[in-house]
């Protein structure tokens, strides 16, 4: 009984449930509202915000899950999303290998780069598996767009995956 | 500390091949994974309709400052449009309504004829990498993977998903999208042969009429004659006689100057490309492709759209070399960007019909 507790209360388990929020946004209001006709990727802003915080094995692993949840709302292959968010999460805590204490402008360069480069990374990811056709230039005003948006909202995404992935002595 | 990050390492690897056998399985078309998917589906539904209700607001918002002028001004747009057409409206709809006759008269399918559904679109993409929309009707309603989707422009996709209260609907611009289609080359020119009634073996030479304007001739007929010149419809002139004369005038068309029709492949590039026409027969018999020329579905056992439905324009002709045919790109009637109430055609071609 005190492991399921123990589950439950995980921070893994508070992740799906924020992931679940998130992602619950990002197929309402973020698909709805498109600057310049591109949907914000609130997603993938979880997934970096989680690398720059906790480092890339978590990065990875909150990565691996909000894609494989995202992949299940998409119309792409189920897998793809999962692979390239894991990539990205994990690219996102490489901030920590080389900065243990990274400053807040740090943090936010590197949720600009890695959002910029996760957008990237799902194109090709799609093309590997045959559903070429998304590499164009088009994707650079995807990444404009994404890196804005996420710049704007990254402060407050932050403190929410601290929140979400932030480990708590003794939860019984 | 390396216990937990051997765990971690484990789980990563673990997460990993699950997604690499997923895709895989998802390439195969997996019921596994279709189930998984209807699953989640099922689960996140209701927290999406939460958030849709919460969020309505704040979208709201968004739209009335950033879409404000852009309204006003496609308002503006399309009251002098609604004036201009309402005219070719009412003669439109005479000419398909006739055309419907016809086409029953002789045991034809028609599209009035299939039944549909409408739908109201719920959701765009949350992916900046798949053109899709949601709508809010789903499998309880008939709807099945592959139908048409139409708004009152033209063809606008097709179903991919379904759900029991829900479709997801693939755009015409994703590049997955692809359908055959017919191109309608309009003849260059009409020829008119005018029978006299008074001695119905002698006929008169062919009178080449400009399609734009014809003025009648005097020495051959006393009549008035129209043209139309909207893009793919077959010109056709109308002789009226001003005076019984003796000598009625009718109009046959020659048979190779009808609208030719050839059929390709459409296919979609993305939102900010026009989708192409390929696999286009380089006859001699069709003809130059210019542009303006429309394209319609092809039909057919195979095809998952039923004939005839309208889809665009030609708006480029790429010519290539050798007999490769021409690549055309395609100007579509239904505005994509725009979209909310949309018609699913309850259509599934013979070769997709299960037996009972």
């Amino acid at each position: 009984m005190n492991r399921l507790i123990l589950i439950i209360a995980s921070r893994w388990s508070r992740l799906v449930l924020v992931l679940f929020l998130v992602l619950s946004l990002q197929t309402t209001v973020f698909a709805d509202l498109r600057p310049f006709g591109i949907a914000a990727q609130v997603v993938l802003l979880f997934v970096v915000c989680a690398g720059v915080s906790f480092g890339v094995s978590v990065g990875a692993v909150v990565g691996l899950i909000a894609g494989l949840m995202y992949d299940f709302v998409l119309t792409t292959p189920i897998g793809l999303g999962s692979l390239a968010l894991g990539l990205t999460g994990a690219t996102a805590g490489l901030l920590i290998y080389f900065y243990p204490n990274p400053t807040w402008w740090m943090r936010l360069v590197a949720v600009a780069a890695v959002s910029a480069l996760g957008e990237i990374y799902f194109p090709l990811a799609q093309s590997m598996v045959g559903l070429d056709g998304w590499l164009q230039f088009r994707l650079l005003k995807v990444i404009a767009v994404v890196v804005v948006v996420n710049i704007v909202l990254a402060p407050g995404v932050l403190i929410i995956s601290r929140w979400t992935l932030s480990e708590r002595k003794n939860p019984i | 500390m390396a216990n937990v990050l051997s765990n971690r390492r484990r789980t990563i690897i673990l997460l990993a091949l699950t997604s690499i056998i997923l895709i895989t399985l998802d390439l195969q078309n997996s019921s596994v994974v279709s189930g998984l998917r209807s699953l989640f589906g099922t689960v996140f539904h209701p927290i999406e309709s939460v958030a849709r209700v919460v969020t309505r607001p704040i979208g709201n918002t968004w739209h009335g400052i950033a879409d404000y002028n852009n309204v006003i001004d496609e308002n503006a747009l399309l009251k002098q449009r609604i004036a201009q057409q309402e005219g070719a409206t009412i003669a439109a709809a005479a000419s398909v309504r006739l055309s419907q006759e016809l086409l029953a008269l002789n045991g034809l399918p028609t599209l009035a004829g299939i039944n549909t559904v409408t739908a109201q679109v719920i959701g765009d993409s949350p992916s900046n990498f798949s053109q899709t929309i949601e709508i809010n009707q789903g499998s309880k309603s008939g709807i099945r993977v592959g139908m048409p989707v139409l708004n009152a422009a033209g063809l606008i996709g097709k179903i991919t998903k379904t759900f029991a209260d829900r479709s997801v609907v693939m755009l015409i611009t994703d590049p997955d999208f692809a359908l055959s289609v017919k191109v309608v080359n309009s003849p260059q020119k009409v020829t008119t042969t005018t029978i006299a009634r008074v001695n119905p073996a002698t006929t008169s030479p062919v009178i080449p009429v400009d399609p734009i304007t014809s003025v009648p001739d005097a020495a051959t007929t006393t009549s008035t004659t129209t043209t139309t010149t909207i893009a793919g419809f077959t010109p056709s002139v109308t002789t009226l006689p001003s005076t019984p004369t003796g000598v009625s005038s009718i109009t046959i068309p020659f048979a190779s100057e009808l609208a030719v029709r050839e059929t390709g492949v459409i296919e979609g590039r993305g939102p900010s490309r026009q989708p192409t026409v390929r696999f286009i027969d380089n006859s001699l018999r069709f003809g130059e492709i210019e542009a303006g020329a429309p394209i319609v579905t092809a039909g057919g056992s195979r095809s998952l759209a039923p004939p005839d439905i309208l889809i665009g324009k030609v708006s480029r002709v790429i010519e290539r070399l050798g007999s490769a045919g021409p690549v055309l790109e395609i100007e579509l009637v239904a505005d994509l960007s725009n979209l909310s109430f949309l018609r699913v055609l309850l259509y599934q071609p013979i070769t997709e019909k299960t037996t009972p």
